[in-house]
């Protein structure tokens, strides 16, 4: 990790070429009236205009500020954390499902968060991690998928779009982005889902859950998930697996927001309550459990009326 | 007998969970802060000379005690009893001012009744400024000691590591800038008492109102050979304004799942006093169902 | 604290006092169990609340149970609320120098005597070294502490009824722990009056 950040410091020269960048961004913004955040775009079509702190260890330096990477947790700056995403691939396209709580430290910051960034009709991006760094990087790359379309007259494989991402995410590598995310599609080769992460791993599957209460979400889906799930079904457990999830941890919950990608793009099939649907649960557990038990009583006495 | 074989036989600070607590430190996000007095405490010296009135002490003190930024007592009382005639304005860690200044007043009791006289004011000084130096700061008490004896008035701030001050006007606390600034400006030899007062009260004012560690109202205590006059909440200049309506919920709005009611009357027994002496009929008792609640399962047991 | 997360609240009403907690044991972020209850009575009309890390909530609640007895039986009378207030922060302040991680929120009635015919109910909350704070509203601590000051300081009102003041005590734990996700996962409350304790337990978030 060093050794790559020591390349990735910005030398001597190269902070002088970005004070050059910043006075070129100022004469844009001007002439634009706003760049809306995407005023690098024009001039490379690439990310370098993203600015980096004047300092001699850009990394460090965030570090010292933020709580990111959870290496300090004292810090002013709480960066919002911790969320249960899921995404898998079944014979009836890709269900994705997240959680909406965002928390800064322990105080639950939102209950209401969106953890699905809808790239584009065929494309969703899951969020996990820094909420800024997904937001901001699925819209840009929502741009990128749209300028694709343009220019090659057909919509853009989830795989392309996924190595855009992963590109990006791999310039700023060790710089303090945080980032886990599901980029989930339907294209040519069929329903498909890419994870990414802000390491610059990119990984294709069938089934993926991120965040700090994928080992929840892990533990109901594995046990559920087979390829041949009807719609409903699958349905069902994407959304059980999150009430899961969000049950036993505490940076996930509140709601349960669900998607289900086909081959005519993305459905937003609903937003539940993680708290209702438990006690939902709950009940339908117990009334199992009675009514097991009462069968086991009616199948026991004949036995015990036999003379 | 018994009891020392159980409880703890020795005095003084029990270290066991020290190991322990530094272990916890790295793995957790820090110790929990203690609460503090992020204080304005000030004191001065009035009467005598050609004021024509009884030389004394007046000492102040906000109200205020924070845990980190949260306000943790809107109205604390930091003016602490010694004797009848000192007191001891703490600021610090709140718990070592309270327990040092318990600490130091019992000693004192036990010296003037030992010596069949009242003690001096430096005497509880010297007895502070030991216990604390013995502590090496570890104990976070700074204090402002007033009082009167023998000896006339006496004016005292003690540190934490145990350095002592001897003087006419002093303060202390995170408002002591703040306090202090009124001093220097306005202090003079042989005030009289209300002067006095106006002026300690205007100090702790300064630090209620320019020092965000302190805050909510003025504490007095005026101390002359006559006696000790509280003056508890002499200034109040934060009262909360009244709420116009109230949040009061329609009885109902909680959903619960589980109640259990443990009731406190026993048995209840209603007795006919008419015509003593004969067998009352209908003599009633009622017995009462107890046991039900988180008490009666696994509480403390109560004599039967 | 942040260990296993968890708070108390408790609040004075008309001749009753509260005390309310949270029913969560973590272990950091995960869930361990929903019936983790941090108040424990000390006689008919004295409770107490440790909120803190869970293994000195029963270390400290054993200790006060010895020494509670210990009283009872030199004493041969039940402890005030005061004195049991008093009997916690000695017990905390022994350990200055290796605190126990917990902090304390007491909520009694005092019994009648001769001396004092109309006691006030009494509540009393204390630091982790025992520094005593004896409010006469409302008294909160353990890890959404900041939120219920939040809570409490807008619903509390003087002279609550005994069913009037479960509904703002509950109210105010269940808004303020939703706030926070090392607290929650199920809530008890314990109205105590002068004839009666209600302890009941609340339909509370699961998340």
């Amino acid at each position: 990790m060093n050794s790559v950040l020591t390349q990735l410091q910005p030398s001597a020269p190269h902070q002088n070429r970005l004070e050059e960048q910043d006075e070129l961004d100022r004469t844009d913004a001007a002439s634009w009236g706003s760049m809306a955040g995407f005023g690098n775009l024009d001039r490379t079509g690439g990310v370098q205009g993203m600015s980096i702190p004047r300092v001699s260890d850009p990394t460090s330096f965030l570090d010292m500020h933020t709580d990111n990477m959870s290496s300090n947790p004292d810090a002013k700056i709480k960066i919002a954390h911790g969320t249960t995403t899921l995404a898998f691939k079944f014979q009836g396209g890709v269900i994705v499902a997240v959680d909406s709580r965002a928390t800064a430290g322990s105080y639950v910051a939102s209950g209401t968060v969106k953890k699905v960034i809808e790239i584009n009709k065929f494309l969703l991006g899951t969020m996990a991690g820094g909420a800024a760094d997904c937001q901001y990087w699925e819209t840009y790359l929502g741009m990128q998928c749209r300028l694709y379309e343009l220019r090659n007259k057909e919509r853009i494989s989830v795989a392309a779009a996924s190595k855009i991402l992963s590109n990006i995410v791999y310039q700023y590598k060790g710089m303090g982005l945080s980032m886990g995310t599901m980029v989930c599609g339907w294209d040519k080769t069929g329903p498909c889902i890419f994870y990414v992460d802000s390491d610059g791993q990119r990984l294709k599957g069938d089934l993926f859950s991120v965040g700090s209460g994928s080992t929840f979400a892990y533990g109901v889906l594995d046990q559920g998930y087979r390829w041949d799930l009807t719609d409903e079904e699958a349905q069902e457990l994407g959304r059980r697996s999150i009430i899961a999830a969000g049950h036993r941890d505490a940076y996930s919950g509140n709601t349960c927001n669900l998607y289900h990608v086909k081959e005519n793009g993305w459905d937003f099939i609903g937003n539940y309550d993680v708290n209702e649907l438990w006690y939902e649960y709950e009940g339908k557990k117990k009334a199992e459990r009675e009514s097991q038990n009462a069968a086991a009583a009616a199948g026991a006495s004949p036995m015990a009326v036999e003379p | 007998m018994v009891s020392k074989a159980v409880e703890t036989p020795n005095a003084g600070f029990d270290f066991s969970n020290y190991a322990r607590n530094e272990f916890f430190g790295q793995r957790l996000q820090g110790i929990p802060k203690a609460t503090s007095t992020g204080t304005t405490i000030v004191g001065v010296i009035f009467g005598g000379g050609d004021s024509g009135e009884e030389p004394g002490v007046c000492l102040g003190a906000d109200t205020r005690a924070t845990g980190g930024p949260i306000v943790a007592d809107k109205n604390c009382e930091k003016i602490h009893y010694l004797t009848p005639q000192i007191r001891c304005c703490g600021a610090g860690t709140a718990a070592d001012t309270e327990f040092v200044t318990n600490l130091i007043s019992s000693n004192l009791e036990l010296h003037a009744l030992s010596q069949g006289r009242p003690a001096r004011v430096v005497t509880a000084m010297t007895m502070l400024k030991q216990y604390l130096f013995r502590y090496q700061g570890h104990v976070g008490a700074h204090l402002v000691l007033g009082g009167v004896d023998v000896t006339g008035p006496q004016l005292f701030t003690v540190h934490a590591h145990g350095s002592t001050d001897k003087l006419p006007y002093v303060t202390m606390g995170s408002g002591s800038l703040a306090a202090m600034a009124v001093f220097e400006s306005s202090f003079k030899e042989n005030m009289k008492r209300e002067e006095a007062i106006a002026l300690v009260s205007r100090a702790i004012r300064s630090g209620i109102f320019n020092d965000l560690g302190s805050g909510s109202n003025v504490d007095v205590a005026v101390i002359t050979k006559n006696g000790t006059e509280n003056l508890r909440n002499y200034e109040m200049p934060n009262e909360r304004g009244l709420k116009s309506r109230n949040y009061k919920f329609r009885r109902g709005t909680t959903a619960w799942t589980k109640e259990s009611i443990r009731s406190l009357i026993v048995s209840e027994e209603i007795k006919s006093t008419s015509g003593a002496g004969k067998d009352q009929g209908g003599v009633e008792v009622v017995p009462v169902p107890t046991g039900a609640g988180a008490g009666g399962e696994e509480g403390m047991e109560i004599d039967s | 604290m942040e260990n296993n997360g968890g708070s108390v609240v408790a609040m004075i009403g008309k001749d009753c006092v509260a005390i309310a907690s949270d029913l969560r044991l973590g272990n950091q972020a995960v869930g361990i169990a929903s019936n983790f209850d941090k108040v424990f009575p000390v006689n008919d009309k004295l409770y107490y609340g440790l909120p803190g890390l869970a293994t000195d909530v029963y270390t400290l609640k054993e200790h006060l149970r010895f020494r509670v007895n210990m009283y009872r039986m030199k004493e041969e009378r039940e402890i005030t609320p005061k004195t049991f207030t008093h009997l916690v922060s000695s017990t905390l302040y022994e350990k200055r120098f290796g605190p126990f991680f917990i902090e304390p929120v007491v909520a009694g009635l005092p019994t009648p005597t001769e001396l004092d015919p109309h006691p006030k109910p009494f509540i009393s909350t204390m630091d982790t070294i025992g520094c005593v704070t004896t409010p006469k509203d409302f008294a909160v601590a353990g890890t959404a502490a900041d939120k219920l000051y939040g809570v409490a300081e807008g619903l509390w009102e003087p002279d609550l009824e005994p069913e009037d003041l479960f509904e703002t005590v509950s109210q105010t734990l269940l808004n303020a722990v939703d706030r926070d996700a090392l607290s929650g996962w199920g809530a008890v409350v314990h109205i105590i009056t002068h004839d009666k304790v209600i302890t009941r337990t609340l339909r509370a978030r699961m998340d």
